[in-house]
């Protein structure tokens, strides 16, 4: 059998396959949560609904500073980081589904593993976008008074404040173009195994089968 | 529309960058819309001639 000529045998017996633990979906649902909330407190006061924002805003970013650092430290210590970094055949396949879709003489693309490309560039740029947000963030924690520490502004030139307050508005606006592609993608009923799958964790045997590589992310039941 | 949003410095002689520009935001928003829009026509289209074939 060849890699890409995955059967029935690849996918376990319980006709499930796992897909997202619970702790995972929890972080995922958090988050949203967390950036939803930090937009709103971030935009609405631009777009005129006035409030005490400062304070939810600040409060709300340490909250996600803890759920990233969590995210790392699973990532890189009880997850396979790996199913997330591009690789050849991503590149491969990606290269001959544009020459097709084209009218070029291509050979089939191969079934991704667990994330396909276009996944994988998405995590990219949320992964820079929110990194540059959350470093601007916790510089710009500086020039507010808290219960745990007291401003100090004089610690950058002017200037400096003025390129870190760029980066935070320039990546915060950024975000909002790509959560409306979050939003959009799992709306669309070609991607809605996807979309059940961050609800109960799993995917069918035949969605697997159908959607998967199973040389490039072996499937399991999660028992 | 600028791409920045200016303060004159403390010394007066000067503008200084303090942020990114708000006026930015419609285009963020548009950027979204014009890719969702582009590929829910793209797919559709591929679909269609996929079908076709």
């Amino acid at each position: 059998m060849s890699v890409s000529e995955a059967s029935a045998s690849d996918a376990p017996s319980s006709g499930r396959v796992e897909r997202h633990l619970l702790i995972d979906r929890v972080y995922h649902w958090s988050t949203a949560a967390i950036v939803l909330a930090l937009m709103g407190t971030a935009f609405l006061p631009i777009l005129g609904w006035k409030f005490e924002w400062v304070s939810l805003h600040w409060m709300t970013g340490i909250a996600l500073v803890l759920l990233i650092l969590f995210h790392i430290t699973r990532a890189l210590a009880w997850q396979d980081w790996r199913v997330m970094m591009i690789d050849v055949g991503d590149v491969r396949d990606a290269w001959r589904r544009v020459a097709r879709t084209f009218g070029g003489s291509a050979p089939p693309p191969g079934k991704p593993g667990k994330y396909n490309i276009l996944q994988k560039l998405y995590h990219l740029a949320v992964a820079i976008l929110v990194l540059s947000i959350v470093a601007s963030g916790l510089l710009m924690l500086l020039k507010i008074d808290t219960p745990l520490w007291r401003r100090d502004p004089y610690w950058f030139a002017p200037e400096t404040w003025g390129v870190i307050y760029s980066i935070h508005g320039l990546a915060s606006m950024a975000m909002i173009t790509l959560l409306m592609i979050h939003i959009y993608f799992p709306l669309r009923p070609d991607e809605w195994w996807l979309t059940r799958s961050m609800f109960r964790g799993w995917i069918s045997s035949k969605e697997y089968l159908d959607h998967c590589d199973s040389s490039r992310w072996a499937a399991s039941d999660g028992h | 529309m600028h791409l920045f949003r200016f303060a004159t410095s403390i010394y007066g002689d000067s503008d200084v960058v303090i942020g990114a520009s708000w006026d930015l935001l419609p285009w963020f928003v548009a950027a979204g819309a014009v890719f969702i829009i582009g590929h829910a026509i793209a797919k559709a289209v591929v679909g269609a001639r996929g079908r076709s074939d």
